[in-house]
């Protein structure tokens, strides 16, 4: 039921007939003519005049999904600290018996960490052992269990590739997601420019095959990659330059990254980077990022 | 939990006592049996004699001590509750609007390659289902072995793979696995 909605939702309204096969036979008849050569100067495998006949280009947009949860801001962090002073003045007794042997050290260190964050919930009078009529401190103290922390130390939340700002590494930025771009000389001219790894398409291949084949020929397999989907999740036409009326589109499917890392042959890839969207706008030329900007995360 | 309010409250509570109707009373614990069972039947079951607290919250006299040093005031309250409710909203208007903007640049993309090329659009938009394997996937899951019978078994087609994994509060002692090789390549 739901697949019918889905189709139905991908194509215009109002809906005609359809006609698969005369659409596409129209196709390739207007593109057997001479047509300028698709938007990408990587090696075209096999077969190169079959796959210049459509103006299609499949580009991936390769993600790290973020490793780390995002940092609460000021105010939620205030808040949640309130929540849970109020929550502590308002739960029940806390059962001791039920949960612990009685006098067991696991006890002795339960109580004596509730006091600390009772006296940081309310303040001092709050959460201070009780004494007896010396003065003299009655039950467990945080000497006590001084020697018995052992929690085991865990990593910190920024790498140290962080502060060097290698943008290869694949640990930096653990809470962003990152996207990884190519650095290649575009067209005739030679120029070179930042954009996603992309390759053209071959004959008989559907977009997200097209996908996986150009990124393991652009950025090696030694990488463990998923593709989410079938569907491109953006196109992109670049404003042509050429004479013929026949446009050039970019198809970009979605893939993630989940282990190894890119190898390059410099001899068409000079350069690879994992970035952030907002790092990205420096590097990528204005028309392309404007094409491309609405397809990424924001954080 | 303490119960350690120092100074008596002198002005009158305006909190009502926290409640909860009870039918059995305080009776003496029956001393015969398993020590665990007497122990949870004594935290469920608290007897209602209402002279001190009770994990299971039948009655719970200094409610109303201790919300007053909780919060600030009631308006106090209000404002930071809806103060919150408001940062929630504004976060629930952003993550929508990228969403929004994904879909329009993913429907845009379907649109175009409908006019372009339609065997395209029509595999593109073919659903997979995850529970089919054909019959060549059955034949070569059984012939493969340990690491890589467990990478190709956990790339189902149409489904997620199982090492994407959910971002935790701290990295990874190993950090990323830069020396991954891809199969028939072991080492």
């Amino acid at each position: 039921m739901w697949v019918r909605n889905a189709l139905s939702s991908c194509r215009r309204h109002p809906r005609g007939p359809f006609h698969p096969f005369s659409r596409s036979l129209a196709t390739e008849a207007s593109t057997s003519s001479p047509v300028a050569p698709p938007e990408s100067s990587l090696p075209q495998t096999s077969h190169p005049k079959t796959s210049q006949r459509l103006p299609i280009t499949t580009a991936i947009i390769l993600n790290r999904s973020p490793l780390i949860t995002r940092t609460p801001s000021l105010f939620e962090r205030a808040y949640y600290a309130y929540q849970a002073r109020i929550q502590r003045a308002l739960h029940n007794p806390f059962p001791y018996e039920f949960w612990f042997k009685e006098g067991s050290p696991l006890e002795t260190r339960f109580r004596v960490e509730d006091m600390k964050r009772e006296r940081k919930a309310f303040g001092k009078p709050f959460g201070m052992p009780a004494t007896d009529a010396e003065g003299n401190v009655v039950g467990p103290t945080y000497e006590d269990i001084g020697l018995q922390e052992e929690d085991e130390e865990s990593m910190p939340r920024t790498h140290a590739v962080d502060t060097q700002g290698d943008v290869k590494s694949l640990d930096r930025k653990g809470q962003r997601n990152l996207y990884l771009l190519i650095k290649a000389k575009s067209g005739e001219e030679g120029e070179e420019i930042w954009k996603f790894p992309e390759g053209g398409l071959q004959k008989g291949e559907l977009l997200h095959e097209a996908a996986a084949r150009d990124l393991t020929a652009v950025c090696g397999p030694y990488m463990d990659t998923w593709i989410v989907s079938r569907k491109p999740i953006g196109v992109y036409n670049p404003p042509s330059s050429s004479s013929e009326n026949s446009k050039s589109f970019t198809f970009f499917c979605k893939a993630h990254i989940l282990a190894g890392q890119v190898r390059i042959d410099k001899k068409h890839v000079l350069d690879f980077a994992w970035l952030t969207k907002q790092e990205m706008e420096s590097r990528l030329e204005t028309d392309y990022w404007l094409g491309v900007k609405d397809i990424l995360s924001d954080f | 939990m303490s119960s350690s309010i120092l100074t008596p409250a002198k002005a009158t509570l305006s909190f009502r006592v926290s409640q909860v109707p009870v039918r059995y009373a305080g009776r003496k614990p029956e001393a015969s049996g398993d020590p665990k069972k007497d122990l949870i039947r004594r935290i469920l079951y608290p007897s209602n004699l209402r002279n001190k607290p009770t994990p299971v919250g039948t009655w719970r006299p200094e409610v109303g001590h201790l919300l007053q040093r909780a919060i600030p005031s009631k308006q106090a309250h209000e404002t930071i509750e809806r103060a919150w409710n408001l940062h929630l909203r504004h976060t629930r208007w952003k993550r929508e609007a990228e969403l929004a903007r994904k879909f329009e640049c993913m429907r845009k993309a379907m649109e175009e390659l409908e006019k372009i090329d339609s065997k395209l659009y029509m595999g593109a938009n073919k659903v997979e289902d995850p529970r089919v394997w054909t019959a060549a996937e059955l034949e070569k899951s059984s012939q493969l072995r340990g690491a890589e019978k467990r990478a190709f078994d956990w790339r189902i087609r149409g489904l997620f793979p199982r090492e994407l994994r959910l971002p935790t509060d701290t990295p990874s002692r190993n950090g990323w696995d830069y020396q991954w090789k891809p199969l028939g390549e072991s080492v």
